[in-house]
């Protein structure tokens, strides 16, 4: 009878010690050595095999760490990240993007490394941009900018060749031209690739900032310098004529459901001659079946009737949580993938623009589909570069409502007039009480 | 007019005998042997599940649905208050939530009907024995392994207008001369989710009915064939009255299952063309993903109620048939 009460109780003693393990975290080891915990958010397993390889240069240069990366899932990485965040344990270096360091600073979840980075060489490296986001306005550095998401213009040389156009267009107006001439639907020939699905709003946002780039607040890029919105300003209604014309004359009609699989298929299977997209595409096209490299190309982004252009900046980096207890070394790591050689491989293998000033120098950007973000970051006149609120908390609120009402305009359930007039209100009503 | 043997057949196959209730005497006896010490050992044993449970099931569930009624966004959680309703009146006043529930009631019913349908066809197909019927069987529950969202992915690309493969083969056989844009018309987007749901739930039903299809004892198809019974009137008559519980319980489970489905529309459309495809639950999902965790959770009650008074009276509905029938 003792015996199975023995068992019994040594068996339920077990059973939780089981479940209570999975609980734990990791610790540091007895010798010293600090065990860093890293998570990434916009994951992909040939950027993790990338940031692998830096980690492990950064482990043989700095004995006495050793880092450990997690990779959720991209679609659910945010939320894993901010759960990890929130329960305070388990994360030191963490990906941030412009889109989560708004809350994210906000819930007092990250760390402001200005201490541990103030004698770092890499900030005299740093393009204007990328000191612009590892610094913000109340002077805090939450996270350092890995590389920029920026757009261009992809574009078939044949087809526009064959159209007779000698150039590539560079307004809104003459991309409408060019791609109307290249829709042909019975031969399933389409001119431009429409986003009319998920994240729809950014192009049409980018058509009404080319228009108004004359009167645009740089820091505020849905700003005009008189405080107004730019979705307020008479040439936003110009903008929409011209960007639903593209849709109504040299689109696909199934468009109004593409998404960024559905527009760089398009493009890559040779059914769309234009695309506006970004850099990470260079390196899915040139892997392409139905086109080979000598047919396609990039040209910088179309301006509006002002001639220029306002160059979005999308970005993420590295940044250290609050709750992290190894936060001069979470700031070593950072400073180690924010400068030289490892920065320089984390974009070019990732197809991101550079935070470095001398990467404009390197072969790799001056040639080819790249050239295009060269001669944009040359003209900064032409090719502004203005910041659009992606830091506001309620940013994801924003793209939802934004996306949904672009479509109800697709499929007539709202005018283009309707749309400026409730994108206006949305944006004064936040600004008001923000 | 039904023979009287039918009758009796009938009758064997809607009431199972009941089990024969014990002796009150060894009731008592047992419960006697059932000492203290014996449920407390019991519950020693039960405890890690229970503990289990009411960490991993029940503290969730009571945690998340209090956010309901507090101001819980993941953009601020330093301002957390309670505000009562003014989450559920948010949504109540909402005119997207109307066509929600709209949509939802077409996504469960013109899903659900094919599936049981189709799905009964197709269990009463397999029951048949036949050459390969294994590997048949195999085919058809295949859809099954499969993740709800990755078919969502893979019907997004067979519904696509230009490069689809649907729209290539009816224009193929002549069906169609233009293509249609499926999932840019609000109309032909819900038609195209709800074929996706139909080819992903018709399993269920087969695997479901199937396994009671086996559990009808062969003498009753024989005596039945015996007295003449053709096919219809075995099915009506036999087949379907011995398994009218499970039948009854699969498809209670599946309205559930459907209604919460969210997975093949958030892989297809997300919800789009402008709201129209969403349902309670893909529209719950787009909710916390602007991090509005308190609308969200008071979206979750929502669907947690609607449930239940639907699930209550459709119990209740059964129970008075089977009431009148026997």
């Amino acid at each position: 009878m003792i015996h199975k009460k023995t068992c019994a109780w040594t068996g339920l003693g077990l059973a939780t010690a089981l479940a209570l393990s999975g609980c734990s975290a990791a610790s540091d080891a007895a010798d010293g050595t600090v065990n860093l915990q890293m998570v990434e958010s916009l994951t992909n397993p040939a950027r993790t095999d990338v940031l692998k390889g830096l980690i492990s240069d950064f482990e043989a240069k700095n004995p006495g760490i050793t880092v450990e990366l997690i990779s959720p899932p991209t679609e659910q990485a945010d939320q894993k990240i901010q759960q990890m965040l929130q329960s305070g344990t388990g994360v030191d270096v963490l990906e941030v993007r412009d889109i989560t360091v708004g809350p994210f600073s906000t819930n007092g979840w990250l760390y402001d490394m200005s201490d541990e980075l103030a004698g770092w060489d890499g900030w005299d490296d740093l393009t204007v941009n990328a000191a612009k986001y590892a610094t913000n306005a109340d002077g805090k550095s939450y996270y350092i900018p890995y590389g920029f998401y920026g757009a261009s213009l992809f574009y078939r040389t044949d087809l526009i060749k064959e159209a007779g156009f000698s150039a590539p267009p560079t307004s809104w107006d003459e991309l409408l031209t060019q791609a109307t001439a290249l829709q042909d639907e019975s031969k399933s020939q389409f001119g431009y690739a429409f986003r009319g699905g998920k994240n729809g709003n950014t192009n049409v946002v980018l058509a009404i900032e080319a228009y108004v780039a004359d009167q645009i607040d740089q820091d505020n890029a849905f700003k005009l310098t008189d405080g107004s919105t730019i979705f307020a300003a008479p040439e936003a209604a110009d903008a929409l004529e011209t960007y639903f014309a593209l849709f109504e004359n040299a689109s696909p009609p199934s468009s109004v459901a593409w998404g960024y699989p559905e527009m760089v298929e398009g493009f890559a299977n040779g059914s769309t001659g234009f695309l506006l997209q970004d850099p990470e595409v260079i390196a899915t096209l040139e892997q392409a079946q139905s086109i080979s490299v000598d047919q396609w190309t990039t040209a910088p982004m179309p301006t509006g009737p002002t001639g220029k252009a306002i160059q979005p900046m999308a970005t993420a980096g590295w940044g250290t949580a609050e709750s992290s207890e190894h936060k001069a070394e979470s700031a070593k790591l950072i400073s180690f993938l924010s400068e030289g050689d490892a920065s320089t491989t984390f974009t070019q293998k990732n197809s991101l623009v550079s935070i470095l000033k001398d990467a404009a120098d390197s072969d790799f950007y001056k040639t080819g589909a790249w050239a295009s973000y060269v001669t944009m970051n040359e003209n900064p006149d032409t090719y502004i570069t203005a910041v659009q609120p992606r830091d506001s908390s309620w940013w994801t609120d924003w793209i939802q409502k934004s996306d949904s009402e672009l479509q109800q305009v697709l499929i007539g359930q709202m005018t283009q007039k309707e749309l400026l007039a409730s994108w206006d209100a949305y944006w004064v009503e936040k600004w008001k009480n923000a | 007019m039904t023979s009287p043997r039918t009758e009796t057949l009938e009758r064997a196959a809607t009431s199972p005998s009941a089990p024969r209730r014990p002796d009150p005497g060894t009731r008592r006896s047992q419960r006697r042997t059932f000492t203290v010490r014996k449920s407390l050992t019991i519950l020693a044993f039960l405890s890690p599940a229970l503990i289990f449970v009411i960490i991993f099931v029940y503290y969730p569930m009571i945690a998340g649905s209090q956010m309901a009624f507090r101001n819980w966004n993941l953009s601020n959680l330093t301002d957390t208050s309670w505000v009562g309703f003014k989450n559920f009146a948010a949504i109540l006043t909402d005119p997207v939530f109307y066509t929600v529930l709209r949509n939802t009631a077409v996504w469960v019913v013109a899903s659900l009907v094919p599936q049981f349908v189709i799905g009964f066809a197709l269990a009463l197909w397999l029951r048949r024995k036949f050459a390969f019927r294994g590997l048949y069987q195999a085919l058809i529950f295949f859809p099954w392994a499969i993740s709800g969202f990755l078919i969502g992915i893979l019907f997004r690309w067979m519904f696509n207008s230009e490069f689809g493969v649907i729209n290539d083969l009816l224009s193929k056989v002549g069906l169609t001369d233009q293509a249609i844009p499926w999932l840019a018309d609000p109309t032909t987007a819900m038609v195209a989710i709800i074929i996706a749901n139909v080819w992903y739930g018709v399993t269920f039903f087969t695997i479901m009915i199937l396994a009671a299809l086996q559990s009808v004892p062969e003498e009753l198809f024989e005596a039945a064939a015996l007295d003449g019974a053709g096919k219809t009137r075995t099915l009506f008559r036999i087949t379907i009255p011995y398994i009218r519980t499970t039948l009854a319980l699969t498809v209670l489970l599946r309205v559930i299952w459907i209604f919460n489905f969210p997975d093949i529309i958030f892989g297809m459309t997300g919800g789009g063309p402008a709201n129209q495809t969403h349902i309670i639950t893909t529209w719950m999902i787009a909710t916390t993903q602007r991090g509005d965790y308190g609308q969200a959770s008071a979206l979750g009650l929502i669907v947690v109620g609607i449930l239940l008074i639907f699930s209550i009276f459709y119990l209740l509905a059964i129970r008075e048939k089977k009431a009148v029938t026997t």
